[in-house]
């Protein structure tokens, strides 16, 4: 019976359905084209059964069961949709409401909220069990990424199951019980004031209004307006996926990259900029950083140096290592992530050229991501003598900014982004999803080491074994020739011939939980530990479906943005880092000590802070 | 004000960090260590044993937060808590509250400026013939006026010891009193598994929890699940209101416990029992570690029982922390596992995925009891007695407005008609059979009887008297459920708060036909659709109000 699946067949609303054992009813239904509506039930956590939504009538059973939690048993005859189960979901629906506050015309989910959808869909016409008309909760808005609106929530707990299962960080429980229960923090204290990595997985899978990215976008208007302010945006890859959805594509649609610039400048920012250009960079520095470890470990046999090297270009996998294995600070790139990379480059090489003074620019980001609300406010992150980013928005703030300025995004003629940053390229773009960041490396790696053209060894140079969507994996490519150093990098290296018969071997994890695996893999001397580069972001996915990302989210929407992401890469003329012509000018023109130099090194390349678990 | 440093904490854990394996599952226990030391858990404490055991502090966190007897905040050095169950509000606790209001100069729920009192209600202690019941920290006291409550305060406050005050329950005649020790066991030990499995399912014994499920069928379950390691767990759980029969079997016959669940272990296969006891008995621990290792010395537990090749099985304690809900098995496994008392989703069934998602046999101490009685005088004894498929004998506590409360063993089959004579109860006005979560009846219906068909009850019988408010009664129900429910599915977490609202709009005789309407269908909602027995049970007072008691309001 090895790998064969024992099948079971019931009967759904008189319709026969087949599968195979062990599959919940829920997903029965949904495979016949029967919709049970589902509050607390989300297909990236473990089903709970806490809201009950689900629930159907079984024949032979007493109560109703959820469809979530219950596997479909052979010959059972269900009814998704009889009175009883109507009266149930409504009676449900309305209780729900009788804890519930706050308004759907000013809520951020007005648009997609799962409990207004649910009213709507189950009859709900009136407050039957009351409604609250004051506020019990104080809303919590005091931290830098997230407001936190428990009047809103509605106990279905994903918040607390997505940072403990997806993200391994448990930065909620439940307070108290009863109808005095609430989600909380630690000891119930502000979320950002405890152990928590800033990833926003919990504001992407709540379903109502209750978990929402702090807005800044009033401050980055007025600063538009102030006449003094040259206010720069630049867009990181992810955000371009999905913006779409906010104004009604369906996911992996289309990816909007080249109606942005022209919406961004029509919403008054001076210049628009693609984040891809510090991808490259961050490529050239990270790969220069670790050829300079691998050196440091095969010819001078120091001990002492960390491998493997891990990116860090995610500040949420970033703060999660310096909670929980600080110890391993040491291993991670010192290189900034792309968009602080920017903002350093952007008050410094930019103003220098542009007779701009820096402390006249306001440097704005479109992110994916909460963390970076939180990374651009570490106090390290002022390398150009400024902050070097202001301001990171989210791609729902952008997009409220752009529907606040009267326009459809989709519906925007399409143009170039801004010089001296012009040039995206392929891999740049690719960083936006698991494996991308790795496989932009590889690329450049692999030329720039064998002289051979990626292309030869991969076809399309897509390198395949590092994509896709399992939580960690391990990829190994044998270094069989070596060709010249490039002159960009020949004040660290003379020759590669140390390299020659190496075999380089690569790892990747996305979501913090699969990261806790790795690290535990590292320290138990499993295959992780024998790798000398790996990638980490710290949501699952990677950014495509970070925290400031739109929501819902779940695995067949993270598909379909990667997807857009892979199929942009495909259409630039450069697809490799250390071909593009603006960063060859950049370190021609100003970071002239080359990458890991000690001018790249003061501007791109930061320190870290070990955290750990106890907060006073 | 003493609030201990991080320092202090690191030190005290340091110190007894041996004793516990580093797992969740030592959550509580560790929990119930660090309150008895501090009064109360500091934040570093719960942070420092995150660490310890590996889990986040939001965790630990919300462990503490779930029980009522762990406090995260300082309270006072003693924890006085007053039941507030319907016997002991007849009993006039309300009365001994506003003496120690008065006497400590707080209200219920705050603490006294030196830290020396905290005082708040609780649940029913177990002692609901001898109420008002009261309970300091791990001591309980019964039949407690207000001067016997100043009384015991001013000795407190001048540092004197105060004595635990075991209950002694009136009975009858009862069983237990006339089954030889260890005779079940022994009997027992000569069949096989099977064999054994066999004479318990023909003696017709039933979970005397409440639910009744046949206990001879959930052993062959357990027996025939798959699994190297399977577990025996013991409800001690007894939480009901009204319910204390578990506490008079702990009191006086421990033993027949122990043993029964020994050989519920011979049954099944499984080699480790665990005795999971509500808090509010933690005074009995010493007696029950003492009668373990008394049973152990005698090779009664432990390898080899009776000298039997491969029979091994040992028992451990557990103690809660304060969750009615506990009651429920699920919530009382994930509460050994270290977690809130949460109910799981039922199917799977503890049987097969139980304690560590391992086959796991939960029974109900009343049901371990029964069992070595069944085993020393024969299957038929116990099933010739009954009436219907509710056979055998079954422990009953009586309390509220009767002259002779207590602990009574009849056969199934009693009437309530027998119950008033028998406990001399004068004329009353209904019974609730069953606790709180059970049903209940109006003198009309007195000739309705005990037993599984007609008025199941794990136990618990409360007589309420002509003078008695139908309205008050549903309340303090309805009161106790808000306070009890875990919170985690809608029906329960908000249901209860729409009916106990409903109560009140009742009371003052303003209800329209419409919400009448919206309430019986909510009440079938929650029966319908919560997660485990108290959502799907909370609602019954107000079913039988409305449906039972209409011509009285």
């Amino acid at each position: 019976m090895n790998g064969i699946k024992k099948m079971v067949t019931a009967v759904i609303d008189d319709t026969t359905v087949t599968a195979e054992e062990g599959t919940t009813i829920l997903k029965a239904a949904q495979s016949v084209g029967i919709k049970i509506p589902t509050l607390c039930q989300h297909d990236d956590l473990k089903p709970k059964g806490l809201c009950r939504v689900c629930v159907v009538e079984i024949e032979g059973y007493n109560t109703l069961q959820t469809s979530c939690t219950l596997p479909l048993a052979e010959g059972m005859v269900i009814n998704s949709n009889s009175h009883k189960v109507r009266k149930a979901r409504r009676d449900l629906i309305d209780l729900e409401l009788s804890s519930h506050t706050g308004t759907c015309y000013t809520c951020n989910r007005s648009r997609n909220c799962t409990l207004r959808e649910l009213a709507d869909e189950c009859g709900v016409t009136e407050f039957r069990f009351g409604v609250k008309e004051e506020p019990e909760h104080e809303i919590e808005e005091s931290g830098l990424f997230i407001v936190r609106d428990m009047n809103k929530c509605v106990q279905c707990r994903n918040c607390e199951r997505a940072c403990k299962e997806l993200q391994a960080v448990g930065a909620y429980g439940m307070k108290d019980r009863s109808n005095q229960i609430k989600i909380a923090a630690f000891a119930d204290k502000d979320l950002e004031d405890t152990v928590c990595i800033n990833c926003g997985q919990c504001i992407t899978h709540c379903p109502t209004g209750a978990l929402s990215v702090k807005d800044e976008t009033e401050q980055v208007w007025d600063l538009i307006e102030d006449p003094t302010k040259h206010v720069v945006i630049q867009t990181s890859p992810a955000p371009r996926t999905a913006i779409g959805e906010c104004f009604g594509n369906e996911p992996g649609k289309e990816a909007l990259t080249f109606q942005l610039p022209t919406a961004l400048r029509r919403c008054g920012f001076d210049k628009v900029f693609d984040t891809t250009f510090t991808a490259d960079l961050t490529i050239i520095e990270e790969a220069t950083e670790l050829l300079l470890r691998l050196k440091k470990v095969l010819v001078d046999k120091d001990e002492t140096v960390a491998l493997p090297q891990f990116t860090s270009c995610s500040p949420g996998w970033v703060k999660y290592l310096e909670h929980f294995k600080p110890e391993m600070i040491p291993n991670l790139s010192s290189a900034k992530s792309p968009g602080q990379m920017f903002g350093a480059v952007i008050k410094t090489y930019y103003a220098e050229k542009n007779n701009i003074d820096p402390k006249d620019i306001v440097s704005v980001a479109l992110m994916p991501c909460t963390a970076k609300k939180f990374e651009c406010n570490r106090p390290e992150m002022d390398d150009s003598g400024f902050k070097d980013v202001d301001y990171m928005l989210s791609t729902e703030e952008i997009a409220a900014m752009i529907k606040e300025a009267g326009m459809d995004l989709r519906k925007v003629p399409t143009s170039e982004y801004d010089n001296p940053f012009g040039v995206s390229t392929g891999s740049g773009v690719i960083f936006g999803a698991t494996g991308g960041v790795m496989e932009a490396a590889l690329r450049t790696a692999i030329e720039v080491i064998t002289g051979i053209k990626v292309e030869d060894l991969f076809d399309h140079a897509n390198i395949i074994p590092v994509r896709g969507f399992e939580g960690s994996r391990v990829a190994e490519i044998k270094i069989e020739q070596v060709g010249a150093v490039p002159d960009i990098l020949k004040g660290h290296f003379e020759d590669w011939e140390w390299l020659k018969g190496v075999t380089l071997k690569v790892g990747v994890a996305h979501g913090t939980a699969n990261a806790e695996k790795v690290l535990a893999d590292i320290e138990a001397g499993g295959p992780f530990s024998e790798c000398h580069f790996i990638e980490f972001m710290g949501c699952p996915g990677g950014c495509i479906a970070g925290g400031g990302m739109p929501r819902p989210v779940n695995l067949d929407i993270r598909k379909a943005r990667a997807s857009l992401l892979y199929n942009e890469d495909m259409i630039y003329e450069t697809r490799k880092s250390h071909e593009n012509p603006d960063v060859a000018h950049i370190y021609t023109e100003f970071l002239t000590d080359g990458p890991c130099g000690h001018k790249a090194h003061k501007l791109l390349h930061t320190s870290y802070t070990k955290r750990g678990l106890i907060v006073d | 004000m003493y609030i201990p440093s991080h320092d202090d904490i690191k030190k005290f854990l340091a110190k007894v960090e041996g004793q516990f394996a580093l797992e969740k599952k030592s959550l509580i226990p560790i929990l119930h260590a660090v309150q008895h030391e501090f009064s109360f858990i500091p934040e570093y404490a719960m942070q420092e044993i995150g660490i310890m055991l590996g889990v986040s502090s939001a965790e630990v966190y919300e462990v503490a937060t779930f029980y009522s007897f762990l406090e995260v905040e300082p309270k006072g050095k003693y924890h006085v808590a007053l039941s507030i169950d319907m016997p002991s509000k007849m009993a006039g606790v309300d009365d001994v509250a506003l003496r120690l209001e008065k006497e400590l100069g707080i209200q219920m729920g705050e603490t006294t400026y030196d830290r020396m009192f905290s005082l708040e209600w609780t649940g029913c202690v177990g002692i609901s013939d001898m109420s008002p019941a009261m309970i300091i920290n791990d001591k309980i006291f019964h039949l407690v006026t207000p001067d016997k409550a100043s009384e015991i305060i001013k000795k407190l406050r001048a540092g004197e010891e105060v004595e635990n005050e075991l209950p002694q329950s009136y009975t009858n005649e009862l069983t237990y009193d006339q089954v030889a020790p260890d005779s079940g066991l022994k009997n027992a030990l000569e069949m096989s598994p099977q064999e054994l499995r066999d004479v318990v399912k023909e003696s017709g014994l039933r979970g005397h929890g409440g639910a009744g499920f046949p206990t001879g069928m959930k052993w062959d379950f357990c027996a025939a699940a798959e699994g190297d390691i399977k577990h025996v767990i013991c409800n001690a759980d007894e939480g009901e209101p009204g319910c204390f029969k578990d506490m008079l079997i702990f009191t006086r016959f421990a033993d027949k416990v122990i043993e029964g669940m020994t050989i519920a272990g011979y049954a099944i296969g499984a080699q480790e029992g665990i005795l999971y006891m509500r808090w509010e008995y933690a005074f009995l621990k010493e007696k029950l570690e003492a009668l373990l290792e008394k049973k152990r010395a005698s090779n009664m537990l432990g390898m080899n029982i009776c000298g039997k090749q491969g029979v091994d099985f040992d028992i451990k304690l557990f103690f809660g922390a304060g969750a009615y809900v506990c009651g429920e098995e699920t919530a009382l496994i994930e509460s050994i596992e270290g977690n809130r008392g949460e109910p799981r989703n039922k199917p799977p069934f503890p049987v097969t995925d139980g304690l560590y998602g391992e086959p796991t046999n939960v029974n109900n101490v009343e049901t371990f009891a029964w069992v070595p009685c069944i085993l020393s005088k024969g299957a038929e004894w116990y099933n010739s007695a009954g009436i219907g498929k509710s056979k055998g004998y079954k422990l009953f506590s009586v309390s509220g407005d009767c002259e002779q409360p207590g602990v009574f063993e009849f056969a199934w089959g009693m009437s309530l008609n027998d119950i008033v004579k028998i406990t001399k109860a004068e004329n009353p006005k209904a019974i609730q059979v069953g606790g709180y979560s059970g049903q209940l009846v109006p003198a009309s219906q007195f000739d309705r009887v005990l037993s599984y068909e007609d008025l199941a009850t794990g136990g618990s019988v409360i007589i309420y008297g002509q003078e008695r408010n139908l309205y008050d009664i549903a309340d303090n129900y309805l009161e106790f459920f808000i306070e009890e429910s875990c919170g985690q599915c809608t029906p329960c977490r908000w249901g209860n708060q729409v009916l106990l609202n409903h109560v009140d709009k009742m009371r003052q005789g303003n209800v329209t036909d419409k919400e009448t309407k919206d309430i019986k269908t909510l009440c079938e909602t929650m029966v319908l659709t919560s997660k485990c027995g108290l959502g799907q049970t909370s609602p019954n007072v107000l079913k039988n109000l409305m449906n039972d008691f209409a011509d009285q309001l």
